[in-house]
């Protein structure tokens, strides 16, 4: 008994460690070169060993019977094999496939320009929006920099490659906006009504883009709200034209940001003599309210309020009269909301979606004749997307849009509306060959009540990544727009227009130096044309046409000059279309042919100064001459604005931003407004049309209150 | 009787192995948490995390070696043999590995302080982009696990290097950075490191601190 309970643990001890088996191999990659650092185990077990620098490896085990040794490394898919562990050495050839890497791998980079910090393929950070010199805190003036837009510098709003500022849609996480720039008279540019503060990230497209976005037919430009702030904080901002506050308050899973401001630019135009001759000058408020909930692990639900009012009047003299001119006060009421939600479901689903509404009310008084302009716009969007594999999803979705405009004259009680109800779906698929070659593929098609129309936009694009780490993207599609609601209140069956796509993108991004070079080819049909004037079209048809094609190029470099970061944008832009009152084929107004941009921002440690400066210029813009035989004979001269700017922080939460565009205080003229009547000499007199005044300055100091005392606005920059 | 015996046997044996399987896991960790303390190559640091992921597929349901696998992958994320590309995929499975400790243990300030050292390593890979729009959330994470737990060295320290940067580039004075730099030196020659790596709790950072002292004098 004695000598048994003594030979237990002998017992146990052989139980436990039986012949030793040796397993060992080598682990490589399809071209058959070895994978170093490959994780080789045995299941259910501690065994296991790593491979070493050309993938080979070998380890002992104690382990008997069958077992499945497991191959893992990363960026590979994992393998198992079953082994019989019986003390004699086992060997393996293993050869691993590439799993899809969404870091690494190939994407589509054709029309699309992206500002995110968590992506490879993109020409800006969100940062760059707001401390782009000349852009003054405005979306829409910093994206002005990158290829294929042209600066139209009476409107202020985005031109697409030879489209109209129209033809440019307008998302806030996903579900669109209307009116998203200010009401403004005749040519007094205007801004985009929401700080770039408010934004993470965005996605530019000028052109080919995705299923997901219609009802555009040239570009596309979606804007993601951030998602839980770093702190509680307060901002306040005290500016040359008037001032704000922001209080961010975040709690574990919540965050609430309120802001209020007002504008009033009277004090600055009383100091700075103005070229337009202001009545009232401009001033705003808007106030905004932001709420954000993490919902579970991956969810977010965000629900965001912004009203705001403005106020102005102006003179605006007539080609050939005498004296101030016309008199226009706009009054504006606007107000968006928008709710929406993104949640991961079980099996690798996906959902996200929401609803947004806007009201915009503009009491407009033309030479003291009131009129009422009221657009609303409703959208409510759920997608959902299915990832098959990491090679493989599938997305797919249904909008409601709801589209009104009335317009009336209030001393006559005369009023005219338009109410359109569109219904669309659209499916996408999204299939990876490997990490260097994706296709896109999607459809859209939509329902218009009002048109009483439907319509079917394929789209299609191709990616393909070389070795060197550069790309190249196609990318081609039909899209499709109802036109202008001023015309379809007049009309309201009028059909939609419609834009074809072909794209031919190159794109490299290394060691902080990003390339981008584009190729376009894009057609029109039923463009609207009519009689009469733009203000008050007669017999409209919708038998106009034309083509944009050209291409733009973009270099951003940060490393080859220390502290600096610039970008250089060249866009050349071939477009003719028959369109509006003419009846030839004629070169837009709003489509110089060859558009420039300088972007440089250089810091200075010495100084705790970021010193920018930018500098946009196109060849000219054309204008129909009533004196000349034919239309859109003549061309402006070139247009061209150097803005510099320059922040200071003296101290971490304080940041002192001063800035002035057009330092050269060049002359720019965008066009000609003429006589609508010959005089007695039988020439039509003229007038140009200008900029407000020749130069803008800007002054502003930021100051951020926090615990943290690190917190700063340098959004604000 | 010698059936009997038999069936006792059997079940010591039984009950000594998964006794030896508890304390397998154990032992497994310490020479694996041994070994990372000493790795000073990437090839080494790919190893260790090799080790605590083999662990982690017979534990998953304890933090530590997430953790430690964890902090295996940001070392090599800060590697310089790597490319922005290779360090990104090894910083995003570091990530990966947070999120799997944090789903097991919530509210743990070593966790959240590993966190923050991940995304100073994202920041490190590309300090020109990244800077700017990350370095406040890497002083967020590290104040959020500061207030987790005062007594977390490595909290305290890297958020002392931190503010050496931000003194450095807003040319102000070091003494915010050195007294964090200070404290954590304090909490370490406090701490009993034996009692902690008993109970596998992190112990690293010592000769971090010991190297950004001497910067402080």
């Amino acid at each position: 008994m004695k000598t048994f309970l003594l030979s237990l643990p002998i017992i146990c001890l052989t139980l436990t460690t039986l012949a030793q088996t040796i397993i060992s191999g080598k682990i490589s990659d399809q071209k058959g070169s070895g994978i170093p650092g490959a994780n080789i185990l045995i299941k259910g077990t501690y065994d296991g060993t790593s491979s070493d620098a050309d993938g080979n490896f070998k380890f002992e085990t104690s382990e008997t019977g069958k077992h499945l040794l497991v191959f893992q490394a990363m960026g590979y898919k994992p393998q198992e094999r079953e082994i019989e562990c019986s003390g004699l050495p086992v060997s393996f050839q293993i050869s691993l496939s590439e799993n899809i890497n969404m870091l690494t791998a190939v994407t589509i980079t054709a029309g699309a320009m992206e500002a995110s910090d968590t992506k490879k393929a993109v020409v800006l950070k969100p940062l760059d929006i707001v401390t782009t010199s000349g852009a003054m805190g405005n979306i829409t003036a910093a994206l002005l920099t990158l290829p294929g837009t042209s600066t139209v510098g009476n409107d202020g709003r985005l031109f697409v490659r030879g489209g109209d500022a129209s033809e440019t849609s307008i998302f806030i996480d996903g579900l669109q906006v209307g009116n998203a720039y200010g009401s403004t008279a005749a040519n007094v540019p205007t801004r985009n009504r929401f700080s770039p503060n408010l934004f993470k990230g965005s996605f530019f497209s000028t052109g080919g883009y995705s299923a997901e976005y219609g009802q555009a037919l040239s570009s596309a430009l979606a804007l993601n709200t951030l998602d839980l702030p770093l702190r509680n904080q307060g901002d306040l901002s005290i500016m040359s034209l008037g001032g704000g506050y922001t209080q961010t308050l975040v709690k574990e899973n919540n965050a609430l940001t309120a802001t209020a401001n007002y504008y009033n630019l009277a004090p600055y135009q009383s100091l700075i003599s103005q070229k337009f001759d202001w009545e009232k000058s401009p001033s705003n408020w808007d106030t905004e309210v932001s709420l954000r909930h993490k919902w579970g692990k991956a969810g977010f639900l965000k629900a965001y309020a912004h009203t705001e009012g403005s106020d102005m009047t102006i003179w605006q003299p007539v080609a050939g009269e005498s004296g101030r001119g016309d008199r226009v006060h706009i009054n504006n009421r606007y107000s968006y909301g928008n709710l929406s939600f993104r949640q991961s479901g079980k099996h690798d689903w996906f959902f996200y979606g929401g609803l947004a509404y806007s009201h915009n009310r503009d009491a407009i008084n033309l030479n003291y004749v009131p009129v009422r302009q009221v657009n609303q716009l409703g959208h409510a969007k759920v997608v959902a997307v299915k990832d098959f594999s990491p090679q493989f999803s599938l997305k797919n979705g249904i909008e409601y849009y709801l589209k009104s405009y009335s317009e009336e004259l209030v001393d006559d009680h005369l009023k005219r509306s338009i109410t359109d109800n569109q219904l669309t779906h659209f499916i996408e698929t999204d299939y990876y060959f490997s990490n260097r070659l994706i296709f896109r593929g999607g459809l859209r098609s939509g329902y218009s009540t009002a048109a009483k129309q439907l319509w079917l936009d394929p789209r299609i694009s191709l990616a393909y990544k070389l070795n060197n780490q550069g790309q190249f993207s196609i990318a081609a599609g039909k899209f499709h727009q109802l036109p202008d609601e001023k015309l379809r209140v007049l009309q309201n069956n009028l059909q939609n227009a419609e834009a074809s796509h072909y794209i031919l993108n190159y794109f490299i991004v290394n060691n902080n130096r990003t390339f981008r070079a584009e190729a376009f080819y894009k057609t029109y049909d039923n463009l609207s044309t009519y009689n009469g004037t733009d203000l008050a079209p007669v017999n409209i048809t919708q038998k106009g046409s034309g083509y944009a094609r050209g291409a733009d190029f973009f270099y951003r470099d940060k490393t080859s000059f220390k502290n600096t970061d610039f970008w250089i944008t060249y866009s050349f832009v071939d477009s003719k279309r028959r369109y509006s009152v003419f009846e030839t084929k004629v070169q837009p107004s709003f489509a110089p042919k060859h558009n420039g941009s300088v972007v440089i921002k250089h810091f200075v440690g010495a100084l705790k100064s970021q010193l920018g400066t930018s500098w946009s210029w196109n060849n000219g813009y054309t204008y129909n001459d009533p004196n000349l035989a034919g239309e859109m004979q003549r061309k402006t001269r070139a247009y061209s604005d150097l803005s510099i700017s320059w922040s200071y922080l003296p101290r971490p939460n304080i940041i002192l931003h001063a800035a002035c565009s057009n330092i050269l205080g060049r002359n720019n003229v965008f066009g000609y407004k003429y006589a609508s009547q010959p005089d007695e000499a039988g020439y039509f007199a003229r007038i140009p049309v200008g900029q407000g005044a020749t130069r803008m300055a800007f002054i502003g100091l930021f100051i951020t209150f926090s615990h943290d005392k690190n917190a700063n606005q340098l959004n604000n920059l | 009787m010698k059936k009997s015996l038999l069936t006792i046997m059997f079940i010591i044996c039984a009950v000594i192995t998964t006794f030896a399987q508890d304390s397998a896991y154990q032992k497994a960790m310490k020479k694996e948490i041994d070994k990372l303390d000493a790795a000073d190559s990437l090839h080494k640091f790919q190893q260790s995390a090799n080790g605590f992921a083999r662990i982690s597929q017979l534990n998953p349901n304890e933090w530590q070696p997430y953790y430690y696998n964890a902090l295996a992958c940001i070392y090599q994320g800060l590697d310089n043999s790597l490319d922005l590309n290779k360090k990104d995929e090894v910083l995003a499975k570091a990530e990966e590995l947070i999120k799997k400790a944090d789903a097991i243990s919530p509210n743990n300030s070593e966790i959240v302080t590993l966190e923050g050292f991940k995304i100073m390593a994202e920041v490190s890979a590309d300090p020109a982009s990244r800077g700017q729009s990350l370095s406040g959330a890497v002083m967020s994470t590290f104040g959020k696990a500061m207030k987790m737990d005062p007594q977390n060295p490595r909290a305290a320290l890297l958020m002392g290097q931190m503010e050496f940067g931000l003194a450095r580039f807003f040319k102000s004075g070091t003494e915010k950075a050195c007294g964090l730099v200070k404290q954590s030196q304090a909490i370490f020659a406090a701490q009993d490191d034996e009692a902690l790596k008993a109970k596998l709790a992190p112990t690293w950072g010592r000769p971090l601190a010991e190297k950004s002292a001497k910067a402080c004098q």
